[in-house]
C-alpha cells in the first residue's frame, strides 16, 4: 500500500519531540520558517476523498481516529503552542500543503501568538423541566404569589387560576433558563479571553432526558484554568438542586478558536 | 497541573469528540476536507446509533414494545 496522502494534526511553534512517545509512531514534521507542521502519510485506499466519506459513515473507524487526532495534538500541545487542524484535512501533495503554509504564512503566526499559553474548554449546560416545574414557587415570585392566591380561592376560582399558572410556569421557565444561562456564561467570560457560542444538541444527540441550553467554548490563559474550574463547579452546586446541570471538558487544544481567513 | 483530556480521552464520549473536531469548519484548507454535509450526515449516523444502542438496552432489560 502507498502512503501518499499528507493528514495534517497541527501546526507547532517549536519543533515536536516526535520520538517522546509511542503514539507519535509514523509522525512525521515539516519545518517552515519557524512552523512546524505534525503530519503522517496515509493511504488513498482510507483517505481518498471517495474512501474518507465512505469511512466516514462507519463509526468505529471515525471514532477511532477521531481519539486519536485529539490525543496526538493534546500531547504536543504539552510542550509546544499548537494550532490544531480538523480532522480530516488532507493535502495531496508536499507542493500543495507548502502553498498553503506560503499563503497563509502571516495569519498562522498570528494565531500562534494570539494562542500562546492559552487553552480551550468546553461547557454544555443542561435543564430538566420537571425539577424546573417541581421548585418553580421557590424560583419565581410571581408563580409563589399566585400559588398563594390558588389556595386562598373558592375551588372554582382556584380552577381557573391553575390555568392561569401553567401559563405563568411556561414563562418564568422561559425566563429563569435563559437568565441563569446568559449569567453563568458572563460568570465564565469574565475568566476568559474568548468565547465561542455553539449549536445547542438535540436529545436524540445528547442521549440525555434534560435539555440543553447552552454550548459554549471559552478560551483562557493556562494559569485560569484553576479558577475556572472551580467557578464552573461553585455554579454547578448552585443550581443543581433545582434542575440544571453543567457538564465541561477540557483542555482541549483551542480549535474553536482558529479562524483562518481565505485570502482575498 | 490538572489533568489534561486526552487522560480521560476513553471516557468521552463520541459527541464530545465530534463536536471539537468535526463541527468547526474554520480551517477550510487542505485537497481533502469534510465538508459540512459530510458533517451532517456523520451526526445522523451517530443519531441512529444512539437510538439503536436504547433499543438494544431495552430489549436487554425486557422493556421493548414494538410501537409500529
Amino acid at each position: 500500500m502507498i502512503n501518499d496522502l499528507i493528514y495534517v494534526y497541527c501546526i507547532s511553534n517549536s519543533p515536536p519531540e516526535l520520538s517522546k512517545n509511542a503514539l507519535f509512531a509514523g509522525l512525521q514534521h515539516i519545518p517552515f520558517h519557524g512552523l512546524n507542521v505534525v503530519i503522517r502519510l496515509v493511504s488513498e485506499s482510507e483517505f481518498s476523498e471517495e474512501n474518507l466519506k465512505k469511512n466516514l459513515t462507519d463509526l468505529a473507524w471515525l471514532d477511532s481516529y477521531a481519539r486519536e487526532h485529539i490525543r496526538i495534538i493534546s500531547l504536543l500541545m504539552e510542550d509546544c503552542t499548537v494550532i490544531p487542524f480538523n480532522f480530516g484535512t488532507i493535502y495531496n501533495s508536499q507542493d500543495s500543503l507548502l502553498r498553503f503554509l506560503e499563503d497563509y504564512y502571516d495569519s498562522l503566526i498570528e494565531k500562534i501568538e494570539y494562542i500562546s499559553g492559552k487553552e480551550e474548554w468546553g461547557i454544555k449546560m443542561y435543564f430538566n423541566r420537571t425539577m424546573l416545574i417541581e421548585q418553580i414557587d421557590e424560583l419565581s415570585m410571581e408563580a409563589a404569589d399566585l400559588e398563594k392566591q390558588i389556595m386562598a380561592s373558592s375551588p372554582g376560582k382556584a380552577f381557573l387560576l391553575r390555568r392561569k399558572k401553567s401559563e405563568l410556569i411556561e414563562s418564568e421557565m422561559n425566563r429563569l433558563t435563559k437568565s441563569y444561562g446568559q449569567d453563568y456564561f458572563n460568570q465564565l467570560k469574565k475568566i476568559s479571553e474568548a468565547t465561542m457560542l455553539n449549536n445547542l444538541l438535540p436529545k436524540e444527540l445528547t442521549g440525555r432526558d434534560d435539555t440543553m441550553i447552552l454550548n459554549a467554548s471559552f478560551l483562557l490563559y493556562k494559569d485560569k484554568a484553576s479558577d475556572f474550574t472551580a467557578t464552573l463547579n461553585f455554579l454547578r452546586e448552585k443550581c443543581v438542586g433545582f434542575g440544571f446541570d453543567i457538564e465541561f471538558t477540557g483542555p482541549w487544544p483551542p480549535f474553536s478558536f482558529i479562524s483562518i481567513k481565505e485570502k482575498v | 497541573m490538572h489533568d489534561n483530556v486526552i487522560d480521560r480521552s476513553k471516557d468521552l464520549t463520541i459527541l464530545e469528540l465530534l463536536d471539537r473536531v468535526l463541527n468547526k469548519g474554520v480551517i477550510l484548507t487542505g485537497d481533502i476536507v469534510i465538508s459540512v454535509a459530510d458533517v451532517d450526515l456523520i451526526y445522523l449516523g451517530v443519531k441512529l446509533m444512539l437510538s439503536s444502542v436504547e433499543t438494544m438496552e431495552q430489549l436487554k432489560s425486557g422493556q421493548a414494545i414494538i410501537k409500529k
